[in-house]
């Protein structure tokens, strides 16, 4: 019980940052983007819904492992992703190639170092 | 952050008639160039595999086997896995590259040079997992 609401309060926090990301910095949104932003050494942090199919979510992250890039698995399906980022389409990856005037980047290895 | 397109990484070719087929890139460029207009990289890999070699073999059935065919392309990102190992194999750069594909005796000369250098490689036994098939 305690966990849930601990796990609900901070995928609050992480939808306040994504939104900040989407007014003040740089992302791209979608798979094949999100490689390519990989590839050429732009993207500063990877979001995956937990509704990516794994094959994805596996080339994705092992893609992440090679550029050294943080990976965050968002707790929440695709629809809830967009829905943090203001779209109305489904968004089953993000990248964040500069985050502007949100601190993501690095809270968020802190929030899954807690967890 | 990590730029991981570099020399001399390993590659899983994804298309067409080599994939499957592990390269090693041998000069990348990020941004494209007037005839290739996006990020793409020249590799050198194995065309056909040499099959297995086991001790019980005799020495000239051994040379026969551990004969490998080489390919060198030019290709786009997109078309190209990265993996986590690197062969360090000194293809002559001075003879590899972009503008043997317009000379056919320049391209059989790269594919020989390709090849020699592969099979060198092969004998000594380093970098197995190169020159193995991706079984799947």
């Amino acid at each position: 019980m305690v966990t849930e609401k601990k796990m609900k309060k901070s995928l609050e926090l992480i939808n306040s940052k994504h939104q900040l990301v989407m007014k003040s910095g740089k992302y791209v949104l979608g798979y094949k983007q999100t490689l390519k932003m990989i590839t050429q050494d732009k993207a500063k942090l990877v979001i995956l819904t937990n509704n990516c199919s794994a094959l994805r979510k596996s080339e994705i992250e092992y893609h992440a492992v090679l550029a050294k890039t943080g990976v965050h698995h968002y707790k929440g399906n695709n629809i809830k992703l967009s829905t943090a980022c203001r779209k109305y389409y489904r968004v089953c990856t993000l990248s964040i190639i500069d985050p502007g005037d949100s601190d993501i980047i690095r809270s968020i290895p802190e929030q899954t170092g807690e967890k | 952050m990590g730029k991981f397109m570099k020399l001399r990484k390993v590659m899983l070719v994804l298309t067409r008639r080599y994939s499957r087929h592990k390269a090693v890139i041998v000069k990348n460029t990020d941004d494209g160039t007037s005839d290739h207009p996006y990020s793409h990289a020249l590799v050198a890999g194995i065309d056909c595999y040499s099959p297995k070699v086991t001790a019980a073999m005799g020495k000239k059935k051994i040379a026969k086997r551990s004969k490998i065919k080489s390919f060198v392309k030019v290709y786009n990102y997109n078309h190209l896995m990265p993996t986590r190992y690197s062969v360090d194999i000194p293809l002559d750069k001075t003879v590899v590259k972009k503008d043997m594909f317009r000379d056919p005796a320049l391209k059989h000369k790269v594919l020989q040079e390709a090849k020699c250098k592969f099979e060198e490689r092969y004998k000594t036994g380093k970098n197995k997992c190169f020159f193995q098939k991706l079984r799947f």
